[in-house]
């Protein structure tokens, strides 16, 4: 399976140790993960790999990468990622996948760097504190319950099973834990969302395709809405049985749907 | 220094519908507030204020506060609130076990307020910092995974603005003060006494051990804080001194009646959630089959994220051996009670067990939880009545086997 041509290397970029899954061939494209991290290689990333160099970095304090304690908000993050590119030699501008808080990251990188992006896609990105509904509060429940809430259906989502669905060694329950912190460092307070990026991405120039699932159950689709009216080259799409996370419980519509966006 | 005994109540909210625990399955920080009774809480509030003036009366060296939100475990939002009411009712020691320093934003109020507590009670403070429950954290907002820095870093704000005259500026990582210049400083000079208190945190421990200062176990079973103390003292070794019986203070559950009989049964008020600092969140019905009655429940729960948010414990807080040590003693109460978790008896039996409590931890501060849950005020009052009138002063010249090499006081079977 292309799944397994992937293992993660370590690489020394951006002040840090680094955990990097990189492949395929052609442009770049970067992938800004969720506050969940990258559980593997996944099928979305396979399928893209067709067409694209997918690179996906571990954040820092995900995965096996390190985490500096200097990181302490998404803007941290953001200059991090910039960082980061220059030190892979990553040729920008450079087209873009961010995911729920990784969606967020991008979004702060396109407001300060306009060269930095050449199109975007946010996923069911955090970042904006949405008119109705909320966003789903992970620390007030267990690491477990927030991965499931992720997915529309769970059960059927061959992606969640492979890397959630099963009983946990205590490492896979460390890790989880290991995000949640990191995800705290960063999101706490106000909780998931910047009160000044609204204000900002009416500046954002970038072509924006913004997905949502339907069925998001921890990002409200306003949010996504609000983006929309926010960026002035930005088109949501909805996608029907599905979660918070496309780019795992819909793989082959999700990948089609950049494929189409990146080349269009 | 000489042994000094004090009471200690949560003065929880003991009078919710028991239907409600039932239906909610916990009684912490989601728990509605619209259960809340104002007029029921004004009158355990008296109640409760009382028992402390009487332990006063009855020989108590002190008395002792704490500080919870969000729950019904303790209706004790304001440790320092609490500390200025129960000064002017009581002549002895008030002892804060404590101030969650990581849910304040400017930890100089904190110093502010005890400073005034020290001088309002002529001197009377003993200052314990803690580092709050995982319920504190989500129901102050505070970030649990800065909890420890925030902890040091306020602790060291505190100490220096007692210790290093104003005004001095202070930007540190989680704090930023431009001008710290209280004009109340604490009257016991350098500063009250300062505490840690824990829950078999082993970092705690090493580092109360490293400040030199009292660390207070709350409520754990005897075998587990004999751990505290050894780990306390290897700490200690490392740097080159020895702790005395100054450096550890105990908390225990304590529940005297005039027969064992009598005490065995009111000790059932002492199990359960709000009787076991640090699962108070998370509470499932299960213990009410127990018959325990008493405020907030015990068990696993729903939620047990709730006491350990993110970053909030280390994983060997969570999995190591004290963790096991506590939960194989809080499996039913008769395991409690065997474990030393809740010690019960008639004045003569709870007299050998206290001495043998002291033989094998020799706690410089103990501290007799001596009220709890839906025991009833009259019994309480017989509790604290026999505790301060005939085993305080039975207990007062007992030295520790741990000091005098004698043999430890057996535990009366």
């Amino acid at each position: 399976m292309a799944a397994m041509k992937n293992p993660p290397q370590l690489i020394e970029a951006a002040g840090i140790t680094v955990e990097l899954r990189r492949g395929g061939s052609g442009t770049p494209l970067l992938v800004i993960h969720s506050e969940l991290g990258v559980p593997g290689w996944l099928e979305s990333f396979a399928q893209l790999a067709e067409h694209y160099d997918v690179i996906v970095p571990s954040l820092p304090g995900y995965g096996r990468s390190a985490r500096p304690d200097w990181v302490m908000d998404a803007h941290d993050l953001a200059a991090w990622v910039t960082w980061f590119a220059r030190d892979v030699d990553l040729r920008t501008p450079v087209n873009v996948i961010g995911c729920s808080l990784g969606g967020w990251v991008a979004a702060e990188i396109a407001t300060v760097a306009p060269q930095f992006f050449n199109k975007m896609v946010l996923v069911g990105a955090m970042g904006i504190k949405p008119e109705r509904g909320e966003i789903f509060d992970y620390f007030l429940e267990s690491g477990l319950t927030g991965l499931r809430r992720a997915f529309h259906r769970p059960e059927q989502s061959s992606e969640f099973m492979r890397h959630w669905g099963k009983e946990r060694t205590p490492d896979e329950d460390d890790l989880v834990e290991q995000h949640r912190e990191m995800t705290c460092r960063i999101a706490w307070k106000p909780y998931m969302h910047s009160l000044t990026l609204r204000h900002l991405l009416p500046g954002v120039r970038t072509p924006t395709l913004l997905v949502w699932g339907r069925e998001d159950a921890i990002t409200p689709i306003d949010s996504g809405e609000i983006y929309q009216r926010a960026i002035p080259r930005s088109r949501l799409v909805v996608m029907e049985n599905c979660g918070h996370m496309p780019e795992m419980e819909k793989p082959a519509e999700f990948a089609r749907l950049v494929e189409n966006f990146l080349t269009g | 220094m000489t042994r000094k005994f004090f009471f200690f109540s949560e003065m929880g909210y003991n009078a919710y519908p028991i239907e409600a625990l039932e239906q909610y399955g916990y009684s912490a920080l989601l728990f509605p507030n619209s259960i809340f009774d104002r007029e029921k809480a004004r009158d355990l509030w008296q109640m409760f204020l009382r028992e402390h003036e009487y332990a006063s009366e009855t020989g108590f060296d002190g008395s002792v506060c704490n500080e919870h939100h969000n729950n019904v475990l303790s209706m004790q939002e304001s440790v320092n609130i609490s500390a200025a009411v129960i000064s002017q009712r009581i002549k002895g020691t008030i002892a804060l076990i404590g101030n969650p320093l990581p849910i304040h934003d400017n930890p100089v109020r904190v110093a502010e307020e005890i400073a005034m507590l020290d001088l309002i009670s002529g001197g009377r403070i003993i200052s314990g910092f803690v580092r709050g429950t995982g319920i504190e954290q989500l129901s102050t907002n505070a970030n649990p995974a800065y909890n420890r820095e925030r902890f040091e870093e306020a602790f060291a704000l505190i100490k220096k603005t007692w210790t290093v005259p104003g005004p001095f500026r202070w930007e540190g990582k989680h704090y930023h003060l431009r001008v710290v210049n209280p004009w109340q400083l604490p009257l016991q000079k350098p500063h009250p006494p300062i505490w840690a208190a824990g829950i078999l945190s082993p970092e705690t421990i090493r580092w109360a051990a490293r400040q030199r200062i009292t660390y207070l176990v709350l409520g754990s079973a005897l075998d587990a804080t004999a751990t505290c103390r050894e780990i306390y003292h290897e700490v200690a070794q490392e740097d080159g001194w020895v702790p005395t019986s100054e450096h550890l203070g105990y908390l225990i559950h304590t529940a005297v009646m005039d027969t064992d009989e009598e005490a065995y049964d009111v000790g059932r008020h002492h199990y359960g959630g709000a009787s076991v600092i640090g699962r108070s969140g998370g509470v499932a019905a299960s213990a009410l089959t127990a018959g325990t009655g008493s405020a907030g429940a015990t068990g696993g729960g729903p939620h047990p994220e709730w006491m350990a948010p993110p970053g909030y414990m280390s994983k060997q807080a969570k999995t190591g051996n004290m963790a096991r040590e506590r939960r194989m003693s809080e499996g039913s109460y008769e395991a409690a009670i065997r474990a030393g978790l809740i010690v019960t008896g008639g004045p003569k039996t709870i007299i050998q067990k206290f001495k043998h409590i002291i033989d094998r931890t020799d706690p410089g501060y103990l501290t007799f939880w001596a009220r709890e849950g839906k025991k009833p005020h009259e019994a309480t009052m017989r509790g604290i009545e026999l505790l301060g009138k005939e085993v305080i002063p039975a207990l007062r010249e007992h030295q520790s086997a741990l000091v005098t090499g004698e043999e430890v006081t057996p535990w009366p079977q």
